[in-house]
């Protein structure tokens, strides 16, 4: 198995994976998309709303908001002992305000430094004058399969690595190819009177230009052990930690079989 | 008020609801706004072209 990382930064991660299956990388992505976990409130007890929004609604609203997890710091929730939520395997964050005013994400006031929104300009409620809010949002360690919000990614997704052949013999240099190309990958050089290839990896296999070509010259196919995958991080993991994660986690499914031979 | 997120892919865009009005209101393209913004999925651009703040 070879990896290549084509770019990686705190949102997003894409890399070359060659020589694996399908299964393989299909497993990790559905890993990484509902079994990585975060942290995100789970709980709201309010104190006070006179907003115009729903209790309901508004612990919604806040449920979405990514938070900065660390997970070796928090215990799940199912396996902490103290059968509600306690300092061990949850975080409290409080809201309070007093309209008019909007309040945002950043208002939220955490009781752990290490955990806050990911974001401080995310709209929560908005208060008309003399409208207040207070409340306490408890948040919890979950994962994906239970609900969307303790999603680590956005998006989370591979495709085949694509290969494209040009049948020399058969090209006539038209070069429609060039012109229908949803994508740019080919550009025609009209010096050399020649099609060219400039960005493989961005070609989504629609096969329009073998589908254009008058004369067949277009091959486009996927490779079967070449993938491409990209995940894109809600900000709450950092994508490489995404991917390790689900690395520990189907060890530790294999791990689990292994144990009953 | 705007949905948190994406419906469709999940990406945070409330949170540059505020900017891309603003932005968009005092005379910029909203392209190049959404370009700026760093939402480059269709679900996730057409979430501000499409919001109407009504309360």
């Amino acid at each position: 198995m070879e990896i290549e990382i084509i770019s990686q930064d705190n949102q997003e991660l894409v890399f070359r994976i060659e020589g694996v299956e399908v299964s393989l990388v299909n497993a990790l992505r559905r890993i990484v998309m509902v079994e990585v976990p975060t942290l995100a409130i789970e709980e709201v007890l309010f104190l006070k709303n006179e907003a115009r929004i729903f209790d309901e609604a508004l612990a919604h609203r806040l449920g979405m908001v990514p938070l900065t997890t660390d997970l070796e710091a928090i215990t799940p929730r199912g396996e902490c002992d103290c059968g509600d939520h306690c300092s061990r395997c949850s975080v409290s964050l409080t809201l309070k305000g007093k309209g008019p005013k909007t309040l945002y994400s950043g208002d939220l006031e955490s009781s752990d430094p290490q955990v806050k929104p990911v974001l401080d300009t995310i709209p929560l409620v908005k208060l008309q004058k003399g409208e207040e809010v207070e409340l306490e949002a408890i948040a919890q360690l979950g994962t994906g399969i239970e609900h969307a919000k303790w999603q680590p990614t956005t998006t989370c997704a591979y495709k085949n690595y694509p290969q494209i052949t040009i049948d020399q013999d058969k090209c006539e240099a038209c070069g429609l190819c060039a012109q229908q190309c949803p994508r740019g990958v080919y550009f025609f050089d009209e010096k050399e009177n020649k099609i060219q290839v400039v960005d493989l990896e961005n070609c989504s296999m629609c096969r329009t230009c073998s589908k254009d070509c008058p004369n067949q010259a277009i091959t486009v196919e996927g490779l079967g052990d070449k993938f491409i995958f990209r995940i894109e991080s809600d900000g709450s993991l950092p994508p490489w930690e995404i991917l390790t994660t689900a690395c520990d986690i189907l060890f530790q499914k294999a791990e689990k079989i292994l144990d009953y031979l | 008020m705007i949905p948190i997120r994406c419906l469709s892919c999940g990406k945070v865009v409330s949170a540059y609801f505020d900017e891309y009005q603003k932005r968009v209101q005092d005379g910029e393209d909203s392209k190049k706004v959404l370009d700026d913004l760093g939402l480059k999925r269709y679900c996730c651009r057409r979430m501000l072209i499409s919001h109407v703040e009504v309360w």
